[in-house]
């Protein structure tokens, strides 16, 4: 029996312990407890990783919701499964990013939370029609008629601070530029923010739904699709989770390609986020070189896989295809000088005074916050928390080679600039190695499906991604991603106080969530 | 009056001329340094032209302010334009050419693209006019005492009068090199550069200048923007003729001495356009608070050379 085991059996004497998959310990309890076992696992520094809910699961009739945990320093999750009878006692004054899982359910499956605090709807905004859940197995994807107007009524209440001299300031869905659509509320005295809520979910495509009754290997054309510059984590997740049902064992060279490439879609997504954060200084001067830099990975990118983005690289048992020996050695070469560029670039930026002037001091994600908002990747690691799935939760190769990251206290726009160059350092010395060290051998298990359920852990370039997926009868049950985007997309709201309104976006950028990985 | 005429004439045409020139300039450096290809020299014109074919949207909110505004400032800066010399100057110019005026006239706009900018009720539109009045206030005294300090140098109001010393040489003047530097924070401020606003944005939330003419549309846009383009010529052209008057004022026959003084303005706003991108290239947007600073280092230099006249 693991530590791990033996920690949640003390935490629950007397609760049944259900048969599950490596790495996940499952508990079955009943709705009336989960508030107080909720509260226990939180005096225990347990975090909320995942809370959804599914429909008529292992033939049981109704809805059973699943609260997935894991505590530091432990490699297991822990499962929680309770069947939900008429309603289920809101935790999210426990767990707060409770609050967004809870209404996410409210909105797929028409249940009620008792207790919540925030009863609004998340994902189906005012123009869907009443009585519309449509992750319920009942409904069908079909045409609906929206609603043509919304009264005053029935708008979306934010919460604004009042008072003499406050002032809203509505921010999007709609922006100047051209990037995805999130609405952000401030309440402003002058020019300090004193509350921000954002609102998002403005382009839901449906992913989970879409999802139900697919075949597995169509399913991964889904989830590589969830997020533009997730596409190999996403997929790679995917992949895990059906690998772990089948009980299917990856050849080694694919596992050294599947870290590969998810290394450099890390260092060409992070590249992209340090020179928007310069750009969003007015110093685009010195945000070029991570521009060109960013560029020549896509085209490494393409040269090793056959698209920019990774796309269509992965497959369930291994990789889709091998990549070119030359090609690699080639790119272990070009490494080199990237590496030197790339600190030539950074160190310029470091040494520009008027540049850390802006970063330094802004947006302050404070410690204390991250493990109650389940904050992870470089977020987390700025503020202090050691938070990175490779480390914490190995997977694939990750068992062998772990990063050496960069944890730093301060928490602001320049601790999450230093921590982002660092993981770029850091995955150009994996890349390196696992170039260095690549076995040959088979890209891709035979296998065979069946059925089952698991959950896999991937990081992603923003921290931690979680899937889950059910199979019946060879078919996808249920498909349920929560991108690290979902929970970071808090921490701006409290980044954000007490900074001024014209370093929102710097701040914003700092942390570059997914618009995306967040509305499924 | 029909030699000022002629120079009211010529003076406006080439400040409309080459107004839009020098701001497209400024973006092919920028892209330039950044190793990019950057927009071709007349987009500028062919952005304004599109501009001017486009409908003009008004929100439901907004009274006859929003109407006026972009008219009354592209007066201003046209009449504005009568006060700053480019080419020669003319024998005539009673009235015209005091720098305390030219300043007020140019107040005249920016104030009605403010409250353009707040016309309409919206969050930017009043967001930007705030933030745009505020920088002006601060940066008014500044302006008025490096006037002042321009006018100590040479004992004269009148830019014209100026501006005709300048050109005959700098050599009497050595005060007058430490007001470049104020001269050109004052340049960057109004015309909405880094280091005090971003021209290039699209994050409504740190605009100044953008924000502030965010709802307009069309040709009243367009016009708005050739008033800002207009401004940014007559300060460089303030600038050129006080510090490189080579070519200006030639005392040739018409039209000759014209077309000279024209070619060598041009070669020489092009050169300050490009150095102005080479500015906006080096540093980084400054902090919103951290403006007086800045503004700050003008006033010390504007006072130092005034005590250096009155003292010395």
């Amino acid at each position: 029996m693991s530590e791990f085991d033996k920690e949640v059996r003390r935490l629950f004497p007397s609760t049944r312990f259900e048969e599950a998959n490596k790495g996940e310990v499952v508990v079955k309890a009943d709705d009336t407890e989960i508030p107080a076992l909720a509260q226990r696992l939180k005096e225990q520094r347990f975090s909320l990783m995942l809370l959804f809910a599914m429909e008529d699961f292992n033939g049981a009739n109704g809805i059973t919701l699943w609260y997935v945990f894991e505590k530091e320093g432990f490699e297991e999750i822990l499962v929680i499964q309770a069947a939900m009878k008429e309603s289920m006692e809101s935790i999210a004054a426990i767990f707060p990013p409770a609050y967004l899982y809870e209404r996410e359910i409210m909105d797929g499956f028409g249940v009620a939370f008792a207790r919540a605090f925030d009863q609004r709807r998340l994902f189906l905004h005012e123009a869907y029609p009443e009585g519309f859940h449509p992750l319920l197995r009942s409904f069908r994807n079909m045409h609906i008629k929206a609603k043509k107007a919304i009264s005053l009524s029935e708008e979306y209440p934010f919460k604004e601070v009042k008072g003499h001299g406050v002032y809203q300031i509505p921010v999007g869905p709609v922006h100047a530029g051209i990037i995805p659509p999130g609405h952000f509320r401030f309440s402003v005295i002058g020019e300090t923010i004193f509350n921000l809520e954002i609102r998002h979910f403005w382009k839901h495509r449906g992913i989970e739904k879409l999802a139900e009754g697919m075949a597995p290997e169509e399913g991964l054309l889904l989830a590589q699709g969830i997020c533009g510059d997730e596409a190999i984590a996403n997929a790679l997740a995917y992949c895990m989770a059906i690998e772990k049902i089948c009980a299917i064992h990856v050849p080694s060279r694919a596992e050294h390609i599947r870290a590969l490439f998810a290394e450099m879609e890390r260092v060409y997504s992070l590249l992209g986020d340090i020179a928007g954060m310069v750009v969003d200084v007015a110093y685009p001067l010195g945000a070029s070189p991570f521009f060109i830099l960013r560029e020549e990975m896509l085209r490494w990118n393409e040269a090793l896989s056959g698209s920019r983005f990774l796309k269509g690289a992965m497959k369930i048992g291994g990789m889709a295809h091998d990549v070119q020996p030359a090609a690699l050695s080639e790119l272990s070469r070009y490494l080199g000088s990237f590496y030197s560029r790339f600190t030539e670039g950074i160190n310029g930026i470091l040494s520009s005074s008027m540049v850390v002037d802006r970063f330094e001091t802004t947006g302050v994600v404070k410690k204390e916050l991250v493990l109650p908002l389940h904050l992870s990747g470089p977020i987390a690691r700025a503020s202090g928390i050691h938070a990175d799935v490779r480390v914490q939760h190995p997977y694939g190769l990750y068992q062998q080679i772990a990063p050496s990251n960069k944890v730093t206290e301060e928490g602001d726009v320049l601790a999450r600039f230093r921590v982002k160059a660092a993981t770029i350092k850091d995955s150009v010395g994996i890349i390196k190695r696992i170039i260095a060290s690549l076995p040959s051998g088979k890209m891709c298990a035979e296998y065979r499906l069946h059925d089952g359920h698991a959950f896999s852990l991937v990081e992603s370039s923003r921290g931690q991604n979680i899937h889950f997926i059910s199979l019946g009868n060879g078919k996808i049950e249920r498909y349920k991603v929560r991108t690290a985007s979902f929970c970071n997309w808090n921490a701006i709201e409290h980044a954000v106080l007490g900074n001024i309104v014209p370093d929102f976006p710097l701040i914003n950028k700092s942390m570059n969530l997914s618009y995306e990985g967040n509305d499924l | 009056m029909s030699g000022f005429i002629a120079f009211a004439i010529i003076n406006v045409v080439v400040v409309m001329a080459l107004a839009p020139l020098y701001i497209s300039l400024v973006k092919k450096m920028k892209a330039f340094l950044q190793g990019r290809k950057g927009p071709g020299l007349l987009q500028a014109y062919y952005s304004l032209w599109k501009l001017f074919k486009k409908e003009v949207v008004y929100s439901s909110n907004s009274s006859f302010i929003m109407r006026v505004a972009p008219y009354i400032s592209i007066i201003s800066a046209l009449v504005a334009a009568l006060f700053v010399p480019l080419l020669f100057i003319p024998d005539d110019y009673s009235g015209f050419g005091n720098i305390i005026l030219l300043l007020y006239i140019l107040a005249v706009g920016k104030f009605f693209m403010a409250l353009g900018g707040l016309d309409a009720g919206s969050a930017f539109g009043g967001m930007g006019s705030s933030r745009e009045m505020s920088i002006s206030s601060m940066v008014e005294p500044v302006v008025i005492v490096l006037f002042a300090a321009i006018a100590f140098v040479f004992r004269s109001t009148n830019l014209f009068e100026i501006l005709r010393e300048a050109s005959h040489g700098l050599g009497g003047y050595a005060s007058l090199w430490l007001l470049l530097i104020p001269l050109v924070i004052v340049l960057l401020t109004e015309t909405a550069r880094i280091p005090i606003d971003n021209p290039e944005t699209h994050l409504e939330l740190t605009m100044v200048h953008e924000a502030m003419i965010l709802e307009q549309s069309g040709r009243n846009l367009a016009l708005l923007e050739i008033a800002s383009a207009i401004k940014q010529l007559l300060l460089m052209g303030i600038i050129i003729n006080l510090f490189m008057p080579m070519g200006f004022n030639l005392q040739v026959l018409f039209p000759a001495g014209i077309l000279i003084a024209f070619g060598a303005f041009a070669i020489k706003g092009a050169f300050l356009a490009a150095s102005i991108g080479v500015i906006e290239s080096s540093v980084a947007k400054l902090r919103l608070f951290r403006l007086p600073n800045l503004f700050a280092l003008s006033f010390f230099l504007s006072v130092v050379t005034i005590m250096m006249e009155v003292l010395l």
